[in-house]
């Protein structure tokens, strides 16, 4: 079964080895950013569905580029 | 590579006499300096072609998510940590959703459940139509240390409820 995975952690993720999956830079327990914050939490899962799709190489990990309260970049 | 069960087995036996006095007293640095990793060698990979307009998704967390009134917390006490799992509907209301899990700081996850799990975001999405289905049920892991019985119980249980359940492709959310 095809999977998806989130991570916070490049280290973590570096002996994990997840088949494909986005790495965002916010600490544990905030995987898709502030509380309440609709829009970044949408935008990651859309980012990791795009992934899903585009990824052909096992191991690959994109990191998104959101950063703790700050704008979304355009 | 399988995971080899057979080496891990006397190493975890090892590191759990050890590091039972740190884990007691909370130095969760030197516990998890000591823990035999098991790294796998390759990266397994299943190829994907579908569109996720047309497919069933589901979610799962580490984050030791359950539901209050009707499900125990995870054991957040013993040093194996707790291998089983919270099946969380895709119904469920944030306020009904309660977090056991004794490593990380979730104060934030108590404001907003979707950080950590976003399956408000994702019955949205399935609304829109990009994604085809989100499954009736999705599912919470928490603190596990004793891969053995993760693996050998209760992964077999979880991979036969997603099978039944018809999911194509899992969205997994450590934390």
């Amino acid at each position: 079964m095809p999977t998806i995975s989130t991570g916070n952690s490049a280290e973590r993720m570096a002996n994990i080895k997840p088949p494909r999956a986005v790495l965002v830079k916010f600490a544990r327990g905030s995987m898709f950013g502030e509380p309440g914050n609709v829009k970044r939490q949408r935008r990651i899962i859309l980012d990791a569905l795009a992934a899903l799709q585009t990824m052909t190489e096992p191991g690959t990990i994109q990191e998104l580029p959101y950063r703790w309260k700050q704008p979304d970049p355009e | 590579m399988p995971i080899d069960l057979d080496a891990f087995k006397p190493a975890y036996k090892k590191w759990v006499e050890e590091s039972l006095p740190d884990y007691q007293a909370g130095n969760m640095k030197e516990i998890v300096k000591k823990y035999p990793f098991i790294a796998p060698d390759d990266i397994p990979w299943t190829a994907y072609n579908g569109q996720p307009s047309s497919q069933t998704f589901a979610l799962v967390t580490s984050g030791g998510l359950y539901l209050k009134d009707s499900q125990p917390p995870f054991d957040t006490e013993s040093i194996h940590g707790d291998t089983s799992f919270r099946e969380i509907p895709k119904t469920v209301h944030p306020q009904d959703i309660g977090i056991a899990h004794a490593h990380y700081d979730h104060s934030l996850a108590e404001q907003d459940i979707n950080i950590v799990f976003p399956i408000e975001r994702l019955v949205e999405l399935e609304n829109e139509g990009i994604i085809g289905k989100l499954a009736d049920t999705h599912y919470s892991f928490s603190y596990v240390n004793d891969a053995v019985s993760l693996v050998t119980e209760t992964v077999p249980k979880f991979i036969a409820r997603i099978k039944a359940a018809g999911v194509d492709v899992l969205f997994l959310v450590p934390v």
